[in-house]
């Protein structure tokens, strides 16, 4: 009896998700790009500090990605850029006078999450970088992607931390930092830093906000 | 690792030959041993109590332990008895850990008045020579009713020897690995109404280093002078004097690279004095005065001798005191205090030199209804300059429900009034630029920074900080019972729990333009720790006694136990693998706890001999020092250090009466964690030499 109970549910299941699908598909005006996971494994983005000045002085290029691409870019249709443990996004104002100028409308927040139970995007929690209220992504010990451990000086992505991004052309993507670290690891004396390996999801169909 | 082998040789030798000296010349021997004298205990009332009808959780350490297992420092003894360890700190000082809570909340007195300097905090328990102590009394719960701020774990009263009738001292020589000598001398003298004493200690070591690949040492080498000097005067049979100066010195190597080397040195002295009067059989008062400077100074040269970096601090109490204890009877006692602490520092990085006034009142009720039964009610009241006055009440009841066995129970307030640092810091770092304001320091030099265009933006507005900072505080319940099944055993156990509230961490209250941050102290973190105390004494015989000790903990932040339990925290395999969701079970708790603390002591006594020998160990289950997996909680998918023991063997002899030798290994198998723990050396081999006159 029991056996029939659950392929009676399983066919009804079956019915609705057809039904489900079939009115996407209908809305849809151009057929549907398959949903893009990707490692990216050691992103050098150093930067250095002349610390003689007070401020002390960071120089180092910003480090252009696109998720479209999966790769780095040069030109303007970069999301996010990378330098030492700094994120920026391609949206709002610069914050300092060093950082490239943002030439779009990415944006980003962080959510808690593993990269697969972050399965949709939060519009309302989207922000862009900004000359008053910081950065999209602090670049803060704690509050952003990263902790600072004072004692070791290692600096280690927190665990649970889901980087969700708007891209330069309003496209959905998320992100996971592994490792500030070639390799994974820190060396003895953390020469190795500024290195990022990361997992990510992008939505290449415009206007879904589900990955 | 500097070992004197020549000394240690010299020592051996004469330890054996002794023991073949004595066999053929026996030595007189006392022919009536009185072992059963009633302990007394002065710290948990502040009046003479008898510590085995006390309602406290309380522990008395004696000088003939200490001078058994031939302790140098305070942190040696005190790491040997239960649920308390010794942790370095980074200044490379010793703070006492105790119920779980840290150096910070354990008040630490010497003759029943606090020593200072916490530069950090930490209370470096290695300052305090154990030479001329003749008591160590441990006070577990809240105990500010009596003591006020800082006494939110415990109070731990250091009690120092009085001389006997007659003229008569000690001189001492300990000599061990490390090139570590521990000389002292004890000189007393009483007569009639006059008793004076004089106790001087020179303490120094070589240091030693765990990790031979870097240019500084674990710890530096050192040396220190204690000198101790009382003077009791009794006027009249009701009337007396007791005057007390101490004066400690040390001086320590500073290697902060090949480059800058340098030396820190900490100078500090102690003032006492105490005037007793009684009146008659019910009344009697004290006035007592107090003055304490603790002074630290450190200073790094560049290879040039010109000056890289120095600091300094310099902390001031001055206390007055009055007391007065009234029995209306035999079965109550009445003690009541009225008292002003004042309390200055000068420091390097400090926005000004700040000054506290804290006047403070006390009360305790002490009393017996029925033999069965005990009552203590108490509460004090501290008004300070700088936060909000405090409350202190206590009440504790003891029920003894037969000859054997009784139960006790304990309820009281604690706090910590936050120190100068977490008010006034006002520190740059200069490598790295990040701002560290104490609290009352915010509202001036944020506003100052913001002038200077240092500032991105404000994070916390300014109008948070009109109010004080809250003391941290705590509410202390202990839950015990004593038991005798036998009149050679004794059972001890103690259920705790403190809940700290308001305790204090820094946060960001600010970005930089350099990118970097402020921060500031303030009142964050909700805890607890709660576990269970288990003690046994058993005298197997005259010749045998055996202890040992139990306690368990569990040491944990309420926030993250929420978080975990919410399934908001995330951990990682390896470093760089996927995060993946913990539960409420994974969340093992604060940092540097473990969860279970063992001793067990073996005392054997030799009199045909005279000769005595002790066995000791002590266990810590294993703790986190950090996070390691990256969601700044200690988590059980976190890497450990890992538990372990260590076994101590001390062997005395007394020959010609006078002449005490003793030889003993400490860390007999020569435990390390160069990665992790700081202050255990490894093996230390030693001899010793007294002699009493």
């Amino acid at each position: 009896m029991t056996t029939i109970k659950t392929i009676k549910i399983l066919a009804l299941a079956v019915l609705f998700i057809g039904f489900a699908s079939c009115s996407s598909d209908d809305d849809a005006s151009t057929p549907k790009k398959e949903v893009e996971s990707q490692s990216i494994t050691n992103l050098k983005a150093v930067q250095s500090a002349d610390y003689t000045t007070n401020p002390p002085t960071i120089t180092g290029d910003f480090i252009k990605f696109s998720f479209d691409k999966g790769a780095t870019t040069t030109g303007d249709d970069w999301d996010i850029a990378f330098r030492g443990s700094t994120i920026i996004v391609n949206g709002g104002e610069a914050t300092t006078t060093d950082q490239p100028v943002r030439t779009a409308i990415a944006a980003a927040y962080i959510a808690s999450g593993t990269l697969t139970s972050v399965t949709s995007v939060d519009p309302s929690l989207l922000v862009s970088d900004s000359a008053s209220n910081g950065l999209a992504i602090p670049a803060v010990s704690g509050q952003g992607w990263y902790s600072y451990n004072p004692t070791t000086h290692i600096i280690a992505p927190i665990a649970g931390k889901i980087i969700v991004v708007k891209t330069h052309d309003g496209r959905y993507a998320k992100l996971e930092i592994l490792s500030y670290y070639e390799n994974g690891e820190a060396n003895e004396d953390m020469s190795n830093s500024q290195f990022y390996t990361f997992n990510f999801v992008y939505q290449p169909n415009e206007g879904v906000t589900t990955f | 690792m500097g070992l004197n082998k020549n000394n240690i040789a010299i020592f051996f030798l004469t330890f054996f030959t002794a023991l073949g000296f004595s066999q053929e010349i026996p030595t007189p021997q006392d022919t009536t041993k009185v072992e059963h004298l009633e302990e007394v205990i002065i710290s948990a009332t502040r009046t003479h109590r008898q510590l085995s009808s006390l309602p406290l959780p309380a522990h008395l350490v004696s000088k003939k332990e200490i001078q058994r297992v031939n302790s140098l420092r305070l942190g040696d003894i005190l790491n040997e008895q239960t649920g308390l360890i010794t942790v370095p700190d980074f200044g490379g000082g010793e703070g006492i850990q105790l119920q779980g809570l840290d150096s910070q909340y354990t008040l630490i007195l010497i003759d029943g008045v606090p020593l200072i300097g916490r530069s950090a905090g930490t209370l470096d328990v290695s300052r305090i020579t154990v030479g001329n102590i003749k008591q160590i009394e441990i006070v577990k719960g809240a105990s500010s009713s009596l003591y006020g701020s800082e006494a939110l774990g415990g109070v731990i009263n250091i009690i120092t020897e009085h001389p006997k009738y007659g003229f008569n001292g000690n001189i001492y020589s300990r000599i061990g690995t490390f090139e570590t000598y521990d000389t002292g001398a004890n000189i007393g003298y009483k007569k009639n109404k006059l008793a004076v004493n004089a106790f001087l200690n020179n303490f120094r070591s070589d240091g030693y280093d765990l990790n031979e690949s870097d240019i500084t040492n674990t710890v530096e080498a050192y040396k220190s002078y204690t000198l101790n000097t009382k003077l009791d005067y009794d006027f009249t049979e009701n009337t007396s004097l007791f005057v007390s100066g101490r004066y400690y010195t040390q001086q320590q190597d500073y290697v902060a690279s090949e480059e800058l080397k340098g030396e820190s040195e900490i100078d500090e002295w102690n003032t006492h004095l105490k005037l007793s009067h009684t009146y008659s059989d019910k009344w009697s008062s004290y006035f007592e005065f107090y003055a304490t400077r603790y002074k630290a100074d450190e200073f790094l040269n560049n290879p040039d001798a010109s000056r890289f970096s120095e600091s300094d601090f310099n902390q001031l109490l001055v206390r007055p005191e009055i007391r007065g204890i009234y029995n209306p009877s035999k079965k109550s006692a009445f003690i009541g205090g009225l008292g002003w602490n004042v309390e200055t520092l000068t420091r390097t990085d400090f926005a000004a030199s700040p000054k506290f006034n804290t006047p403070y009142a006390y009360l305790q009720y002490d009393y017996n209804p029925t033999d069965k039964l005990n009552v203590i009610l108490g509460a004090r009241f501290d008004s300070h300059s700088e936060y909000d006055s405090q409350f202190s009440p206590k009440a504790a009841l003891r029920y003894k429900l037969s000859e054997k066995l009784a139960v006790k129970g304990s309820v009281g307030y604690g706090f910590k009034a936050p120190d100068f640092r977490q008010l006034y810091f006002d520190f740059s770092n200069a490598t790295v630029g990040y701002t560290i304001l104490g609290y009352n320091a915010v509202i001036t030099k944020l506003p100052e920074m913001q002038a200077e265009g240092q500032i991105a933006n404000v994070l916390v507005p300014l109008t948070d900080f009109e109010n004080d900072l809250n003391p941290e505080n705590s509410i202390g319940i202990n839950i015990g019972a004593d038991y005798n099944p036998l009149s050679s055993l004794k059972l001890n156990l103690n259920v705790f729990r403190n809940n700290i509230d308001d305790l204090i961490d820094t946060r960001v209250i600010a970005n930089k333009t350099n990118g970097q941050n402020v921060f500031t102290y303030y009142n964050v973190h909700e805890v607890y720790t709660q576990g269970l105390e288990i003690n046994a004494h058993y005298k197997v015989s005259n010749q045998l006694k055996l202890s040992a000790g139990y306690q368990l903990l569990y040491a944990k932040d309420k926030a993250a136990e929420k978080a975990f339990d919410n399934g908001e925290i995330y951990a990682r395999k390896t470093p760089s693998s996927s995060a993946f969701q913990l539960g409420k079970s994974d969340y093992f708790g604060l940092y540097n706890r473990s969860r279970h603390m063992g001793n067990i002591k073996v005392f054997y006594d030799l009199p045909q001999w005279d000769l005595d020998a002790n066995i000791r160990g002590t266990y810590r289950s294993k703790y986190g020092l950090y996070d390691t997996n990256g969601n700044d909680y200690l988590d059980t998918y976190d890497d450990f250090v890992d538990g372990y023991a260590i076994w101590d063997f001390a062997i005395n002899k007394t020959i010609l009466q006078n002449y005490r030798l003793g030889f003993g290994i400490d860390n007999l198998f020569g435990f390390t964690d160069t990665q992790n723990i700081s202050n255990i050396a490894g093996r230390i081999i030693y001899g010793k030499l007294n002699i009493h006159f």
